[in-house]
């Protein structure tokens, strides 16, 4: 059990990871060009980039939207991913581990404040399952990978927590640990191809949103003429002015919106 | 906020339920349609629906930049349901498909399951048969009990925009046939009729109302305000919902006012002058080309900006998509007249007397201004100026709630009975507990769905507009002698980048 441990958490952890890092990149890259062929497809350059940074930001650290809807699910939600975040990241254990494979490392958290954010994912992750579970109009809405997501994340911060917590045989540690290091393995590797990407996509999403609602100019007609209906009856400008400029006055240029 | 909804929200009764969403269609024509939405659609081939649905929306990706919303919403959505608890619809229906993150999945679906690899992929697999007629027929009901209010964009930790697939959705379906034949009819007058606008006026009948309400305006002041009609080189080109030139007298008279206070040069083109753009909620294709109509009058005579009225989408299709079709940063500002207004009474050039309206007022925030902030305190500064008893609704500003007729379902009468019992459910409340008198909705379609709101609910509330209560209150400097006037037309423009930057 031992070489499997040792697999799991030598070759099998940095394949893992580097496709987590890799299939992220690829998908935020994909992101990015598609924002630009957008923008650049749209002749209507004026984004109101304050807002996105502003709403993107606010969505970051939400702590003041938690009391808006839903409060409890939100700030279990918000615990739940700052604990999830942090606690992996700052493992004494883990910070070790990196050390050993990588050669550098960073400075740790205190164990018992580890301990305490393992529980905090814990709590708060059946937290947010049970407010799928029993909020109506969550339940419908959920299928069933959203049911398992929640359980799969918590799978590894249970079993860490046992392993490191409880007082029990060396043959059970172990198990835990193989439950452990494998579940931790397979989210990696499952992050950039599920809807787990978000942790990398979500603070693009404002930017997209904003940047999707500008159009191409004659994008309905271009659409109209592929489907054949070229000829459909409608006002016809004498010229087509969409590339034309406003015989605009110098001085109000873009002074309508910031 | 969460509470006062929870407050607020009655449970649809089960006949109430039956009235909102019973079809008004007649058997021969749902036997011709095929298809049972509540509204009517348009005649159109029905064979074949789902491939025509899927060209349809191969078209759209190729030419638009829809895709880059859909790929990266697919990626991130998590079906939290916190939207939910924002969407006034699910708020009276309770019903899990009226949920902003559902109803955006039934697209989402569509294109995950016939536009990425991985989704044809697992069709194979398991043998998922595709698009079918009845998903369209939930797709079409479900899209158009939407009113595109976008009040869920803000609660969305994910950043969807459940108004953008709202709108690409509509559009596909439009491209269809599927589209509601109140909107389809008023712009096909729009765009290829004889009187060139939604609805139906001739510029006969346009000149005689105007001459009428400057007449109006002589009586009730006693002082001539015209409006300048094809004024070639005016400032702000007029314009608005033309229905106000049959329904809205009251503020078309307020703005007349106004902007003869404030001596702004300004004009009405008689070649359009129709500020309706139903295209913002069906089709991209027809919301560009009204603009266009919108921007060659404005090129012929020769104005330098663009005024739009109190018309809450006309607006923001204006502000929002002018730059958009007709010339990118070169194309002509765009303002409104809530701006405009604001802007005069900072600066002290038109006077209200606060002693006319002393009856409790409250504010609508109408969606298409107010969710984008763009125009949240400039009204509420005007009425502020002049109402002792001014009454906020709660939630207000950018957190509004809809009037329940957004998104174009204001026109369609036979959904009358959904939209004041189920969409504009809270909104009622929300009016009904404020206790005002006025309630001022400067939007032509709030203002239409408010009053059948208020006359189905059984609200005791007057709707009107923003000028409405304005030319009530306004004090008009008495008619100046010929030699004066030209002196106070040329003094008297509003700064425009003051009023961007409010």
């Amino acid at each position: 059990m031992t070489a499997w441990i040792d697999f799991a958490r030598g070759p099998l952890f940095r394949l893992c990871f580097a496709l987590m890092v890799l299939g992220l990149l690829r998908i935020v890259l994909i992101t990015l060009l598609g924002v630009k062929e957008a923008y650049q497809r749209s002749s209507d350059k004026i984004v109101s980039w304050k807002e996105i940074r502003r709403q993107t930001i606010g969505w970051l650290f939400p702590v003041a939207r938690f009391w808006r809807e839903r409060p409890i699910y939100s700030l279990f939600s918000f615990l739940f991913h700052v604990g999830m975040i942090v606690t992996p990241l700052f493992l004494a254990s883990h910070v070790l581990l990196w050390r050993n494979s990588v050669g550098f490392g960073w400075p740790a958290l205190p164990q018992e404040v580890a301990n305490w954010l393992a529980l905090l994912v814990i709590v708060t992750g059946t937290g947010i399952f049970l407010g799928r579970v029993l909020h109506s109009g969550a339940r419908e809405l959920s299928k069933f990978q959203d049911f398992v997501w929640p359980l799969l994340i918590m799978t590894p911060f249970i079993t860490g927590y046992i392993a490191s917590n409880a007082v029990i045989s060396p043959r059970a540690y172990q198990q835990m640990m193989l439950i452990h290091i494998y579940s931790g393995d397979l989210i990696l590797l499952m992050i950039p191809f599920t809807r787990l990407a978000h942790c990398a996509l979500a603070p693009l999403s404002q930017l997209v949103t904003g940047i999707a609602w500008k159009f191409p100019a004659g994008s309905g007609d271009r659409v109209a003429e592929t489907l054949g209906f070229a000829d459909r009856p409608t006002w016809v400008p004498k010229a087509r002015l969409a590339t034309a400029p406003d015989a605009a006055q110098p001085d109000t240029k873009g002074e309508s919106r910031k | 906020m969460a509470s006062v909804m929870k407050v607020l929200s009655k449970p649809l009764t089960p006949e109430e339920r039956e009235k909102a969403f019973k079809s008004s269609k007649k058997v021969e024509v749902l036997a011709r349609q095929r298809l049972p939405v509540r509204y009517h659609v348009e005649d159109f081939d029905v064979e074949d629906r789902p491939r025509r649905f899927l060209e349809a929306f191969a078209s759209i990706l190729k030419h638009t930049n829809y895709r880059l919303a859909l790929d990266h919403y697919i990626r991130v959505t998590t079906r939290c349901a916190r939207c939910a608890v924002a969407c006034p619809i699910y708020d009276a229906t309770h019903d899990p498909h009226d949920i902003p993150c559902y109803r955006s999945e039934l697209l989402l679906s569509i294109y995950r399951r016939h536009f990425t690899v991985s989704g044809v992929l697992r069709a194979r697999l398991l043998g998922d048969p595709g698009l079918t007629d009845e998903k369209i027929q939930e797709l079409a009901d479900s899209y158009y009990n939407c009113t595109a209010c976008r009040r869920c964009h803000f609660e969305c930790p994910m950043g969807i925009d459940h108004a953008l697939i709202t709108h690409l959705g509509r559009y596909i379906l439009s491209e269809i046939g599927i589209a509601p034949r109140a909107l389809v009819v008023s712009t096909r007058e729009q765009l290829t009729g004889a009187t060139g606008n939604t609805s139906a006026i001739p510029v006969p009948a346009l000149i005689d109302t105007l001459e009428f309400l400057t007449e109006d305006i002589q009586d009730e002041k006693g002082i001539h305000v015209p409006f300048p009609v094809d004024q070639e080189g005016a400032e702000y080109i007029f314009f608005t919902a033309v229905s106000d030139y049959m329904m809205e007298a009251e503020t078309l008279k307020g703005i007349a006012a106004v902007m003869k206070a404030t001596g702004g040069s300004w004009t009405i083109g008689t070649g359009y002058y129709d500020g309706i753009n139903y295209g913002l909620f069906y089709s991209d294709q027809v919301m560009e080309h009204a603009l266009q109509k919108m921007q060659v009058e404005a090129k012929r005579l020769g104005a330098k900006k663009i005024l739009m009225g109190e018309c809450g989408h006309a607006s923001r299709t204006a502000k929002y998509f002018y730059p958009t079709y007709c010339g990118g940063k070169d194309a002509l500002p765009v303002i409104s007249i809530l701006e405009y207004t604001q802007q005069a009474l900072k600066e002290g050039r038109i006077k209200l007397d606060p002693s006319i309206v002393t009856e409790r007022v409250t504010y609508h925030d109408p969606c298409n201004f107010s969710r984008t902030g763009w125009i949240v305190n400039q009204p509420r500064e005007v009425l502020k100026a002049f109402c002792a008893d001014y009454e906020e609704m709660a939630p207000n500003g950018r957190s509004n709630l809809c009037c329940g007729g957004g998104g174009g379902t204001v026109s369609i009468d036979e959904v009358r009975p959904y939209r004041t019992t189920v969409s504009g459910r809270l909104k009622a409340e929300q009016i009904r507990r404020t206790g005002a008198h006025y309630c001022v909705a400067p939007c032509a379609n709030c203002k239409k769905q408010l009053r059948e709101l208020v006359e189905d609910q059984g609200v005791e509330c007057e709707i009107l507009g923003l000028h409405d209560l304005i030319y009530k209150a306004i004090i008009l400097p008495p008619d100046p002698k010929p030699e004066e006037e030209l002196d106070e037309t040329a003094g008297g423009s509003v700064k425009l980048s003051k009023g961007g930057e409010s």
